[in-house]
């Protein structure tokens, strides 16, 4: 074959050969942690379930006392949570939740909580002021780690240092498809389930209403920034699963499509030997 | 006894769903038990011992956090942690106790620290209670 000697394809397969069982490796890494992280997010969903359930069913319920925590606010900061990867090689994972974030930004003075390294590095990049990167490390976030962040956000909530506080997360659907998704944490809205009802107002809180509540948002943030959290490091798993099963794939149709080349390159420098041969020969 | 179903959900995953007696928890203002026909309501809830009894048998669990809530009936206890006494780490608990102490006993660090030692040596002790009684 004219201009491609066998050494070089024979190089360029050996290569090949290498990327591919990174890739091979790199895959069997993300099912192995895939299956751990989606046995943790089937046995948090109900708790989130259940808790944003009652949640709901209180704020529907207390339409009669004003907490400062559904009241809805103009104007001021609006924060932003957003939970991505630490590492790329996922796919279109952290690309799709940051495009995402950067969209509900749009119009507003946003301040960002990163979580994982590729969101932190990708809003300093584009200039987006950070409310703390003390949790940029995805994979080293405990529960606790979520309930201090909860705490420390309502707080500021609280000071009226935001107006609303917003997570994007990546929601694990399936092994095959994840979903960025955003959800507004405060102020919290009445579902509409819930108010139309309005059947709850027999309920009893103690101490008192206002107080039950403040006790309990701080715990039901936590909860929800767990259960997305939870949700996004399966997500992650899943992408890169997906991603790097594909690319063993490509690697291995080059492979082949490489040693097909290599036959023909082989094959016509038998032929031309044989000719020159046999040319010599007669002669 | 009347029962009534009751479930009992922390991140970690579905701990009891099932029907009980009574159910007796710490809340933030003092030890609280719901029985079958409670009233609707919602409660936040402490640190402290919580006591389930099914089937007239009682069993205690360590239970921080979180709240209750009462609903036409159903009782779920929804807490940030809780652990059956059977289930706890004594030796964990001592470790985390003597290491909260340390940092207490040291009087510096900010006061952020200091409180999250604080907090950390009550759940501690928590544990190693529940872990006693159910042994005693």
């Amino acid at each position: 074959m004219a201009g491609v000697s066998t050494k070089d394809i024979k190089n360029r397969i050996r290569s090949m050969e290498s990327t591919k069982q990174i890739t091979k490796a790199m895959e069997m890494v993300a099912a192995s942690k895939l299956r751990q992280a989606q046995n943790r997010v089937l046995a948090s969903r109900p708790y989130f379930e259940i808790l944003y359930g009652a949640i709901s069913d209180i704020a529907a319920s207390n339409r009669d006392f004003s907490s400062p925590y559904l009241k809805p606010r103009t104007g001021g900061k609006s924060l932003f949570i957003v939970i991505a990867g630490d590492r790329g090689l996922a796919g279109g994972y952290n690309s799709n939740v940051l495009k995402l974030s950067l969209e509900q930004m749009e119009g507003k003075e946003s301040v960002v909580l990163p979580i994982g390294k590729k969101a932190l590095d990708y809003f300093r990049s584009h200039n987006v002021p950070c409310h703390t990167e003390a949790y940029a490390e995805a994979a080293a976030l405990t529960v606790g780690d979520c309930f201090s962040i909860a705490k420390d956000i309502s707080n500021a909530f609280l000071d009226r240092v935001y107006s609303e506080i917003y997570v994007v997360y990546t929601n694990f659907v399936s092994v095959l498809s994840q979903s960025p998704t955003a959800m507004k944490l405060l102020p919290l809205e009445h579902t509409a389930r819930a108010s139309a009802e309005g059947v709850h107002m027999d309920t009893v809180y103690e101490p008192n209403a206002e107080e039950a509540f403040a006790a309990i948002i701080p715990e039901y943030l936590g909860g929800v920034i767990y259960g997305s959290l939870c949700e996004s490091r399966c997500a992650e798993q899943a992408a890169r699963r997906t991603a790097m099963d594909s690319a063993t794939q490509n690697a291995e149709e080059m492979i082949d499509d490489l040693t097909l080349k290599f036959n023909r390159a082989r094959q016509a420098a038998i032929t031309q030997e044989i000719t020159e041969i046999v040319a010599g020969s007669d002669a | 006894m009347t029962s009534f179903p009751l479930k009992i959900v922390t991140p970690d995953g579905l701990i009891f769903d099932g029907t009980a007696e009574m159910v007796t928890v710490r809340t933030v203002e003092g030890d609280m038990a719901v029985m079958a026909r409670h009233i609707n309501c919602v409660v936040p809830l402490g640190m402290g011992t919580a006591a389930v009894v099914t089937g007239g048998e009682r069993k205690i669990a360590a239970c921080i956090g979180g709240l209750l809530s009462v609903n036409n009936g159903e009782c779920t206890l929804v807490p940030t942690t809780f652990e059956w006494a059977e289930n706890i780490d004594v030796s964990r608990a001592e470790k985390a106790q003597a290491k909260a102490q340390a940092i207490l006993d040291s009087k510096k660090d900010d006061e952020v620290a200091q409180k999250l030692a604080e907090a950390k040596l009550r759940r501690a002790l928590i544990r190693k209670n529940v872990a006693e009684q159910y042994k005693g």
